[in-house]
């Protein structure tokens, strides 16, 4: 008895050495909100210089000024936002010493030498941004430009080693290695071995290419206001075109981004079954029908996108007959991928269901019907794009008939593919099944990448039916951006709770405990209610960031808006 | 410009009111802390089941495989037309009460594999307090059945675990005996050896011209040390706790009784 209370006080004491408290809105919140938007900050100022050097070097080489000048309006917004992520980079810091000092020390004791590198590294980023930047019009020709987008790549690299370092502590806390228990001295666990975790890599690709969606997101909405807000035909083209860009880029990325989390779900299963499990079987498991929703939105709304931008494309009214076809499939696949499967059922409601799975939703449930729904999607988006990309123009290539009809062929083919392996998928175990997947995935992937290649061959010489009229977009089109981004940012938030709250009552998984009075993990309702607020602070942060931005870029876009006009009614965008 | 401003705003608080409205509406889940479960000497058939209903949904883990349908019998709802567990577990085994089978269904889960389901089950007794055992007890039988789990079960539990089944003093009392100790561990849930036991992980039974005695204790004491090929799907099936679970004088003899196992 003496022992148990002994063992109470000490728990006490520790607790209590372990914690800070925050006012009103407790600990745990305070470092949620920080580290949340400090991420939606960090995720737009490394995914934006991406394509700002891809958009550079299409200036380059392609000779068009104008994406040069769209890759100098991506790196201004990053300017502002840069600071907004380090100011935010460094609350999450002092909210971490403070409100969870063991915690942080040793977090400390393990990765210290990372963090000086970090730090070392974002001067550097910081350095190379504004060179990058501000030498925009001193290096603007000859080698003096071929430099100039050297610098554009070196942020990159910064960027991206800074974000792999980062990850390294967060992925470490989800997995650590096995070897390392609750007895290991922290001071003794080697650096790299730390860093090199089962989730580390999957991690690093999967918001490698989770930024570039994300900052496309938000430049496409940014573009949006602008075009909203425009006084001028030559202004509102610009931004219809730049909108346009900034969601080609998102939808494109996000069309990777399920294989990306698909290897990063399997190697938390082969770290942990229990995790696994837990993530997607578990207590987690209604976040997955929340997430199918979201994505659900995100295809119609991008595909909406497409099709209403067709309206400003002569010649698209031929494939127009079409778009309630490709509806009909995406709302259909949507159906199917918010079909939940496996979850949480107290006895009463299992009792209402007739048993673990609904008697006719529950086959629309496993795993064979949502791959074959969401790689279906996949298809019907890309299609969208391509009848988009067609509209105005009509291949004069001689094998022009032969070619579409041998790109409707392997339409129906990788759709062919996609329907046997789902359907085959409900009469074999479950580990054949699993493969089964990749083999619809080829056949997706396959048929994007050689559609594509026929295309561009067809469209050589392609006689053009009229310029996209950009501008010309009903307002409609612009607030689906909105939607878009919202519901980017939003996503990314339930992704971020899902990664971490899988650690459940652990800061480091089966290593260090949380023993504070927020270790519970909490339900999806009040995580839901935190992530909208997340989402607002950024989002109201980056209005304010670009307000800042365009006070200062307004007379240079009008000096420029003359030529512009011009080339705007030119068929460009892909 | 101000009614745009207006409509993005309304747009924007629009779709993340309509986000946190569905998140709201669906069913709350929060994972909690594992709690001690402490039961008083006069507690009551309806105490022991709602904490045993707690255990169920919590600590122990069940919801992940059973009431799926597909990992391991369902449990609260009728399995194949016998009825949900409370109903059913008095009639699985000839001279067993209901009390009796489902305590031994949870101290050693592959005495009686459902047909057409793997022995995965974790031997529970080893995760569970005494306490939560009975109150699970408890819970399940009120499934369809009656409870009969009283106040006394539990200390006698109790007294049984501090006798030596687990803990400090290792498995099967403390025993040297490898013979002992491998059952009593429950390798062969998993683990065939001399024509015993499941083939879900390695066959033991020509380990020792696989691995020395060396290799074989650093595998149970850490199970990712090394993955024999082949079973790379189950790696991290096999608990990481025997190490801390058995003397090292246990741990000895197994690494070397089974290394001689050429």
């Amino acid at each position: 008895m003496t022992d148990h209370l002994l063992l109470l006080l000490q728990a006490a004491s520790d607790t209590t050495r372990a914690y800070g408290e925050f006012p009103l809105i407790g600990a745990r919140a305070a470092v949620w909100i920080a580290a949340e938007v400090h991420l939606m900050f960090a995720a737009f100022v490394l995914g934006v210089p991406m394509f700002a050097v891809v958009a550079e070097a299409i200036g380059i080489f392609g000779g068009d000024e104008r994406y040069d000048r769209l890759a100098k309006e991506f790196t201004r917004l990053l300017l502002v936002a840069y600071s907004a992520t380090a100011i935010w980079g460094a609350v999450l810091v002092f909210f971490l010493a403070t409100l969870y000092p063991r915690f942080w020390a040793y977090l400390t004791a393990v990765f210290g030498p990372s963090m000086w590198v970090y730090a070392a590294l974002f001067f550097l980023e910081s350095f190379t941004l504004y060179l990058y930047y501000y030498g925009w019009d001193r290096w603007k020709r000859d080698r003096a430009k071929w430099v100039h987008w050297g610098l554009g790549i070196l942020l990159n690299v910064w960027g991206t080693i800074v974000m792999f370092i980062a990850n390294s502590w967060l992925t470490y806390m989800m997995t650590p290695p096995r070897d390392i228990t609750p007895a290991t001295d922290p001071a003794t666990i080697k650096l790299w071995h730390a860093i090199a975790n089962a989730t580390w890599m999957p991690i690093n690709v999967h918001r490698l290419i989770a930024n570039v969606v994300f900052g496309g997101a938000i430049v496409a909405a940014y573009a949006s206001y602008r075009f909203l807000a425009a006084r001028t035909d030559e202004e509102r083209a610009h931004y219809d075109w730049m909108g346009y860009v900034g969601n080609f880029i998102a939808i494109s990325a996000l069309i990777v981004l399920p294989f990306a989390g698909y290897w990063l779900g399997r190697e938390i299963y082969q770290y942990d079954q229990s995790m696994g499990i837990t993530m997607m079987g578990g207590f987690m498991s209604w976040l997955w029908v929340i997430q199918a929703f979201l994505i659900a939105v995100l295809f119609l709304t991008g595909n909406y996108y497409l099709w209403v931008g067709m309206e400003r494309i002569p010649g698209a009214e031929r494939f127009r007959p079409y778009t309630k076809y490709l509806l009909v499939v995406l709302v259909l696949g949507a159906i199917v991928w918010g079909t939940p499967h496996t979850m949480i059922a107290d006895s009463k409601e299992l009792a209402a269901m007739g048993g673990s799975h609904h008697p006719f939703l529950g086959a629309l449930g496993v795993m064979s019907a949502k791959n074959t729904a969401v790689n279906l999607m996949i298809l019907t988006t890309f299609l969208s794009f391509l009848l988009y990309r067609r509209a105005n123009t009509r291949p004069v290539v001689p094998w022009a008939r032969a070619g579409t009809l041998i790109q409707a062929a392997m339409f129906a083919l990788a759709a062919a593919v996609v329907l046997f392996y789902g359907i085959r998928g409900y009469f074999v175990d479950a580990i054949v099944r699993i493969g089964f997947s990749v083999y619809q995935v080829l056949a997706v992937l396959s048929c994007i990448v050689f559609v594509t290649v026929i295309d561009i061959s067809l469209g050589r010489g392609a006689k053009s039916l009229g310029a996209i009229q950009w501008g010309k977009m009903p307002a409609r089109s612009q607030y689906a951006l909105f939607v878009l981004a919202v519901t980017f940012t939003w996503l990314m938030g339930l992704m971020g709770f899902a990664r971490s709250g899988v650690r459940q009552y652990w800061h480091v998984w089966q290593v260090v405990q949380d023993t504070s009075k927020y270790a519970a993990t909490p339900a999806l309702g009040y995580a839901s209610k935190m992530i909208s607020l997340c989402v607002l602070i950024f989002l109201s942060l980056v209005a304010f960031v670009f307000w800042l931005g365009g006070l200062a870029e307004k007379s240079t876009f009008v000096a420029a808006s003359g030529p512009e006009g011009a080339k705007g009614a030119r068929h460009v965008g892909h | 410009m101000w009614a745009t401003n207006a409509k993005i705003v309304g747009i924007v608080l629009g779709t993340l009111a309509l986000y946190t409205l569905i998140a709201n509406k669906i069913p709350q889940v929060q994972s909690e802390v594992p709690q001690t479960l402490t039961l008083g000497a006069n507690v009551t058939p309806e105490q022991l089941v709602a904490a045993g209903e707690k255990v169920f949904n919590g600590i122990g883990g069940c919801t992940t495989c059973h009431g799926l349908g597909t990992r391991a019998p369902n449990l609260l709802t009728d399995e194949k037309g016998t009825g949900p567990i409370g109903a059913r577990c008095g009639k699985r085994e000839a001279g067993k009460s209901c009390k009796q089978y489902l305590y031994e269904s949870l101290d050693n889960p592959t005495a009686y594999i459902v047909p057409g389901y793997q022995p995965i089950m974790p031997v529970m007794t080893r995760q569970l307090s005494p306490q939560q055992i009975w109150a699970l007890i408890a819970f399940l039988e009120s499934q369809g059945g009656t409870v009969d789990v009283t106040a006394s079960d539990v200390p006698a539990a109790a007294a049984a675990a501090a006798a030596g089944a687990g803990g400090v003093a290792g498995f099967a009392g403390g025993s040297t005996d490898p013979k002992a100790i491998i059952p009593a561990a429950g390798c062969l849930a998993c683990h065939k050896l001399d024509g015993q036991g499941q083939v879900i992980a390695p066959d033991l039974t020509h380990v020792g011209a696989r691995r020395d005695a060396e290799s074989i204790r650093k595998k149970i004491l850490d199970p990712m040390s090394s993955i024999a090929p082949g079973y790379e799907k189950l790696a991290g099936i096999m608990p990481k706790t025997f190490g801390s679970m058995m003397s090292a004088a246990q741990l000895e003899a197994l690494a070397q009784y089974l290394a001689g196992h050429k």
